[in-house]
Order: structure tokens, then C-alpha cells, then sequence
């Protein structure tokens, strides 16, 4: 999805301090057959970047919840929310930038037999195991799941599938 | 159902197109006669009907169109009227549900293609969708920040039988409208506005959208703080009122603009304060020390300029909250505003009129002795629209009606037809170039039609006369696809419509040309064949900041 390379590598850790030009914003939207464009549409229009997009329902029927993290370009970094809020479909927005939060991805790995018992020593699940390689997922934060992904690397990736973030805000 | 739900809306004028994929709504027009259907000879016209009328009376203007290039044919009116926040219903046909995605006879993504350049839009697939849908879009174009919302009604939805359901309360949870004012920050840019030294307020459209004219000119003369406007916003306050700087920007007057770079304060009221207003963006009113931004819209704070102080509002709200904390100053501006007057002494507009050949100005000066403050302008986009911004002293608002932010060229003639249908008691004058002209001059047919009584100035250089200027004085002098010499005697072309028309070359000719026109009931054509050097003066060079702007030859 970016043009660019990301800012950090495979690892696209999520800004905890404003230090880079990213947003990171939780949305509720209408779902729609044209929202996702249409959002999708602002970020190009204005200049934004889009670094990551999950998507799933939220827990009130007839709504999505997407979290976005997004490269403000040369715009000021509110400008992605105000330009978001003026979509009908979007019902609200929090800005996650700078702030505490739990963020969680998701890998799936098929992996080689040798390469299986140092990434379960890191926490990975077994799915499936097969004859030539075992299914596995890991989650955790992004700094994890990209340290977790270089991992896989160095043992050869027969084939791995990594979600964007799902995020929220680190309250007790 | 939808021309039911129309009626419902109080629409008076559709301008429209019919085809293939909106036949079924078409069937059913005879039986409302309340609804009046205009029928435009090209889509873009009709956009652009819709968007003259609604500027000039504030209702929203109603647009028909197929599906396919009939509806394709819409984007650019309504890139126009969203750029300018124009309150617009374009309702398209889409081809039957059913079909959608097949690649049909005339099948387009409409909501693809329009959705950067609409407030909002729908495609609806299911009739009981409808009722709901088209309150909804009226209810969006023309609150808060108006704009065009454009229907993408599926063929067999218009067919589909169903009881006529009133449609329920608005329940649009993602539609949020900025109701209150913030008083804190309303007496901030007050107290702010008293204590500054060399204030300046620039007037937007916001301000004419809000109807904030008279607040506007009671905040000004309490604060004796000078006010300009901004291209759209000629007529939010009076020309020729001592604290006027006319219009801003990069082709500004000239005590405008030095003003504006001088100022200690600048208060921007309903305007998105964009490249054509700020020129140089790092050197814009680089003695500012408090930038004070009302817009209805907070997506504009920020965006280009950032403000101290912001108030996220309606121009007039804004301004009725501010005034209350305003006590009365002209002492103590006395000097700023000598300092204004200095400079309007010293760079007046001017042109040269000493080389025999047809000044459009003198052909504006005309116009305007004529029609003083009692008729609708429309301008085109080029020279021309900054000719009759700048000739012309526009003392109340709504009457000078341009494509601003899009700067459309050929929305002229369909827009002065619009606010003739909007205004039919108000003279209506259409200034173009013939460039423009002729990207839309097949509406003629629709002025003669209709008998209406509007009047068309072309300003005829024989050539894209804005083009050649920047050519000329930015570009190295390189005239490169700018002669327009073959061209339609446009005399003959009014008459092949079946208008009468004349052809103007000298300057005594002008005032007998002009009493013919307004002899004549219905549409008249004056081919104006102007200067083909004439230039648009002042000027900010590209990429240079205001101060830097360039004036007419003094002694041409």
C-alpha cells in the first residue's frame, strides 16, 4: 500500500512520543459500499500516506471501526482528522497519536521444521502442522511482530501473512 | 417518488438532460408542472444553470442528468460549485441495479468519479432508500458549509412502485454541524482586534454564504479596522466605504495588498485563505502578529495559515459575538488609516488608454455608470473576471457572481442564465472572454428559449488573453497556443442562435451599443473587440510575495 518505504523498516513501531510525521487515528465509520472509498479518497487527496489500515466491525451494528495510521505529509497532523471528520460516513474519530496505548498485529507463518522451535520459544501458536511445514501466529506489539518477522526471515519464509494494528487506548 | 420528494423540497427550477438511464423520472415530469425543467443543450451547462441560480438567490440549485457522460458531463460544475460551496442536488440515473458492474450501456462509476468533488453523495439501489436519501442531500448541501450532493438513483429503483412515505427525522450521526460559538475565543479576537495597531479583516464568501454583510461593516467601523475581500467575497463590503481595501490576493489592489503585508493583525472571516490569497505562502503578512480565523469549517484552520486565535463558526454568529467587546476606536487608528489612504493615493488602479485601441476597462466603467448596484454581474474566468472585479463597485452583496476557486472556464453564459431564472426582477450581465465563451456558448439556445433578458460582454481579444500575459511576463515572452484569431464572427453566431448581437471596436461606440442592449427585451450579444495587449493589473509575479506585485506602466 505505500509508495514509500515506511519510516522504520519491516518493524513499523507506532509513534509514542510525535516524533515522525505519523497519525494514528480510531474510526468509526457507517458502513456503506462506498466508505472505505471514500475515506481511502480523502488520504489520497490531501497528500496523506497511508502506513497501515485495519478494519472490522465495532460493537454497534451498522458500524466499522478502522484504525488508521497515516504519514501527514507536508499537512499539519490535525489536518488528517478534520479532513476525515467532514466525511458523512465518518461518526467519530480518536486521535491516538502520542498517546499510551495497546497496540496488537497479527502474523501467520508456514514455516520449515527447523525453523519451528526457536519461534515457538517466542511465544508463536501452532495452527496446523503438515509433513514439510507447521502453520503458526504470533501477536504482539509491532516492534515484537517485526523482530518476530525478521526472525522468520533468517530461517527462510515459506509464506507469512502480518495484519495492521488493532489499537487502543492504555487506560486502567 | 423523487420528483414527489422534490416537490416536497420546494424546488422551483431542474436543469437537466434526459437519457437512457433516467427515462422513468422523466415519464413522470408532465404530471409536475410546479417543477420547472429547464433543458440545457450539454450537461455542463446545466451544472453550472444550477449554480448561478443557487448563488444568486441561496436556494439549491437541481440538476438531472443520465447516467454515463451524461453524469460525467457534470464533474466539472460540480468541481465549480463545491470548490465555491455552492449549494447543489445533481441527481443522476445509473443503470438498473441489477446491472451495476457489468460494464452496461452507459455505466460509470459516478460516486468514483464525483466523490472528490462533492460534499456528499448516494447511490441508491433500493426504493424505500429514496424518500430518506433526497431529504438527507437537501438538508447537507445547505447547512453548514453548503456544497453540491450529488443522488445516483439506479434505473429500476426509479421505476419501482412504492407508497409515498414522508421521509423520517434526519438521522445523520456522521453529519455534525458547528452550532455554537465559542464566546472565550470570540472575546479574545475581539479584545485582540481593539488592541491591534494596524488591523486588517479580509472578508470571504463565508461571509455572503452567512449573510453577515451588516455585522461585518458595524464590527469594522466599531474597530475602525480597514476591510478587504477576497475574489468570492466582492460584496460583503461596500467598495467605496472609506475603511474598503477592494479585493485581496495576488491580483489585489495595490493599498490592499501593502496593507495586508503591513498589518499587525489580520482577522480572516469565511475564507480558506488559499494560494491565490496568500501568494508566497512564507512571506504572507509577514508582520502579522495575530492571525484570527472565522470559518464554519475547522478543516480551514490550519490548513494554509495557522491562527492564533480560531473560531469554528458561522460568519455572523462569529461576528454578533465579537461585537459586544468592541468599543468604538477611531482615534486611535488614525494613523494606520492615514498610512491606507497614502497608499491608495499612490497605487490607484489604473489602465492605459492612450494607444487607440478598445480598454475592456472603459467598457466596464460603461456597464457599470449604467447599471450601478442594480444588476447581477457573471463573470467568466481569466482577465475578463478580475477586470469586472476589480471596474466595478460592488456595494451590496450577490451581485457579482464568478467560478472562483475552480476557475471555470465557460461558466459564465449557463451560470448568468441560472441567476437570470434565480432573479428575473435583477438586469443580468454575462462578462466572458471568447475563450470561455465558446466552451459553453450551445446555452444560447437556452436564453433564447426563453426570452431571458441577460445581456453578454464579450471582452474579444482574439487570443486566451490571461495566458498570454503569463506567457508574456513569466515565461519568457514565448506566445505558445494562445492566438485565438479563428474564431466565429460572433455577431453571426448570436444570430444563428436567433439573438440579436453587435460588434463594438471603437470607444465611442460602447455607450450606443450599450443603449441598444438595454433597449432590447431579451438576450443581447456585444462582441467587445478589445485590446488584444490589455493586461490584468496589479499583479504578483508567480511565486513572490504580495508586496512584490507589479502595477499598470504609469504613463501608458
Amino acid at each position: 500500500m505505500p509508495e514509500t518505504a515506511p519510516p522504520s523498516g519491516s518493524a513499523r513501531h507506532l509513534p509514542m512520543n510525535g516524533e515522525d510525521k505519523t497519525v494514528v487515528l480510531s474510526v468509526v465509520v457507517e458502513d456503506g459500499p462506498n466508505t472505505l472509498t471514500k475515506v481511502t479518497g480523502v488520504i489520497r487527496r490531501r497528500g496523506f500516506h497511508v502506513l497501515s489500515i485495519t478494519v472490522g466491525p465495532s460493537h454497534e451494528p451498522g458500524r466499522s471501526r478502522l484504525i488508521l495510521q497515516i504519514d501527514h505529509g507536508h499537512a499539519e497532523a490535525d489536518q488528517v482528522r478534520k479532513q476525515l471528520e467532514r466525511l458523512v460516513e465518518v461518526v467519530e474519530i480518536e486521535d491516538l497519536t502520542g498517546h499510551d496505548l495497546h497496540s496488537r498485529e497479527l502474523v501467520v507463518a508456514k514455516v520449515a521444521p527447523a525453523a519451528l522451535e526457536g519461534l515457538l520459544e517466542r511465544g508463536a501458536k501452532v495452527l496446523m502442522s503438515g509433513k514439510d511445514t507447521t502453520t503458526i501466529e504470533f501477536s504482539g506489539e509491532a516492534a515484537d511482530v517485526g523482530d518476530f518477522v525478521d526472525e522468520l526471515a533468517r530461517h527462510g519464509i515459506v509464506d507469512v501473512v502480518r495484519s495492521g494494528p488493532v489499537v487502543m487506548r492504555r487506560t486502567a | 417518488m423523487v420528483l414527489e420528494a422534490l416537490e416536497r423540497e420546494g424546488v422551483e427550477y431542474i436543469f437537466g438532460y434526459p437519457g437512457g438511464a433516467n427515462l422513468p423520472i422523466y415519464q413522470h415530469l408532465p404530471e409536475h408542472p410546479k417543477l420547472k425543467h429547464i433543458l440545457v443543450r450539454h450537461e455542463q451547462g446545466a451544472a453550472h444553470m444550477a449554480d448561478g441560480y443557487a448563488r444568486a438567490c441561496g436556494k439549491p440549485g437541481v440538476v438531472f442528468a443520465t447516467s454515463g457522460p451524461g453524469a460525467l458531463n457534470l464533474v466539472t460544475g460540480l468541481c465549480t460549485a463545491y470548490m465555491d460551496s455552492v449549494p447543489m442536488i445533481a441527481i443522476t440515473g445509473q443503470v438498473n441495479s441489477t446491472q451495476v458492474g457489468r460494464d452496461a450501456f452507459q455505466e460509470s462509476d459516478v460516486i468514483g468519479a464525483t466523490s472528490s468533488v462533492t460534499k456528499h453523495s448516494y447511490l441508491v439501489t433500493k426504493i424505500d432508500q429514496l424518500p430518506r436519501v433526497i431529504h438527507e442531500a437537501f438538508h447537507i448541501a445547505t447547512t453548514g458549509r453548503p456544497g453540491p450532493v450529488l443522488i445516483d438513483i439506479c434505473k429500476d429503483v426509479q421505476q419501482a412502485d412504492a407508497e409515498r412515505v414522508t421521509p423520517e427525522r434526519l438521522q445523520i450521526p456522521g453529519y455534525k454541524l458547528n452550532g455554537h460559538v465559542d464566546l472565550g475565543h470570540a472575546r479574545q479576537a475581539a479584545r485582540a482586534l481593539a488592541e491591534a495597531e494596524r488591523p486588517v479583516i479580509l472578508a470571504g464568501h463565508g461571509v455572503l454564504l452567512s449573510h453577515a454583510e451588516a455585522q461585518l461593516q458595524e464590527l469594522a467601523e466599531a474597530a475602525a479596522s480597514p476591510v478587504g475581500t477576497t475574489l468570492l467575497g466582492i460584496g460583503a463590503f461596500p467598495v467605496k466605504h472609506p475603511l474598503s481595501l477592494h479585493m485581496t490576493g495576488f491580483m489585489g489592489t495595490g493599498w490592499n495588498l501593502k496593507a495586508v503585508q503591513d498589518a499587525d493583525l489580520l482577522m480572516m472571516v469565511g475564507m480558506r485563505v488559499d494560494d491565490r490569497v496568500t501568494a508566497r505562502l512564507a512571506g504572507f503578512a509577514p508582520k502579522v502578529k495575530t492571525f484570527i480565523h472565522i470559518d464554519i469549517d475547522g478543516s480551514e484552520m490550519g490548513k494554509n495559515v495557522r491562527p492564533h486565535i480560531e473560531l469554528v463558526a458561522d460568519a455572523k454568529q462569529a461576528l454578533e459575538a465579537m461585537l459586544p467587546h468592541i468599543d468604538h476606536l477611531d482615534a486611535g487608528r488614525s494613523t494606520w488609516l492615514n498610512q491606507i489612504d497614502a497608499w491608495r493615493e499612490e497605487h490607484p488602479l489604473r489602465y492605459k488608454h492612450s494607444n487607440g485601441r478598445l480598454q475592456p476597462q472603459d467598457v466596464l466603467i460603461e456597464m457599470y455608470r449604467r447599471a450601478h448596484s442594480r444588476a447581477i454581474v457573471v463573470a467568466d474566468v481569466g482577465q475578463n473576471q478580475i477586470w469586472a472585479a476589480l471596474w466595478w463597485n460592488y456595494d451590496r452583496p450577490g451581485l457579482f457572481i464568478n467560478s472562483g476557486g475552480s476557475g471555470t472556464m465557460g461558466f459564465a453564459l449557463p451560470a448568468a442564465l441560472g441567476a437570470k431564472f434565480a432573479r428575473p426582477e435583477l438586469p443580468v450581465w454575462c462578462v466572458a472572454g471568447e475563450g470561455g465563451f465558446v466552451m459553453t456558448a450551445q446555452e444560447l439556445s437556452v436564453a433564447v428559449e426563453h426570452q431571458l433578458d441577460v445581456k453578454i460582454v464579450l471582452l474579444n481579444n482574439f487570443s486566451l488573453g490571461m495566458v498570454r500575459q503569463f506567457q508574456d511576463d513569466f515565461y519568457g515572452g514565448v506566445r505558445s497556443q494562445v492566438d485565438l484569431t479563428h474564431m466565429p464572427d460572433f455577431v453571426k453566431l448570436a444570430e444563428a442562435y436567433g439573438l440579436p448581437a453587435l460588434r463594438v471596436e471603437k470607444f465611442e461606440d460602447i455607450a450606443p451599443a450599450f443603449d441598444a442592449a438595454e433597449r432590447t427585451k431579451g438576450p443581447f450579444l456585444i462582441d467587445f473587440r478589445i485590446d488584444p495587449e490589455a493586461n490584468v493589473y496589479p499583479i504578483v509575479p508567480l511565486g513572490k510575495s504580495l508586496n512584490e506585485f507589479w502595477e499598470a506602466p504609469e504613463n501608458a
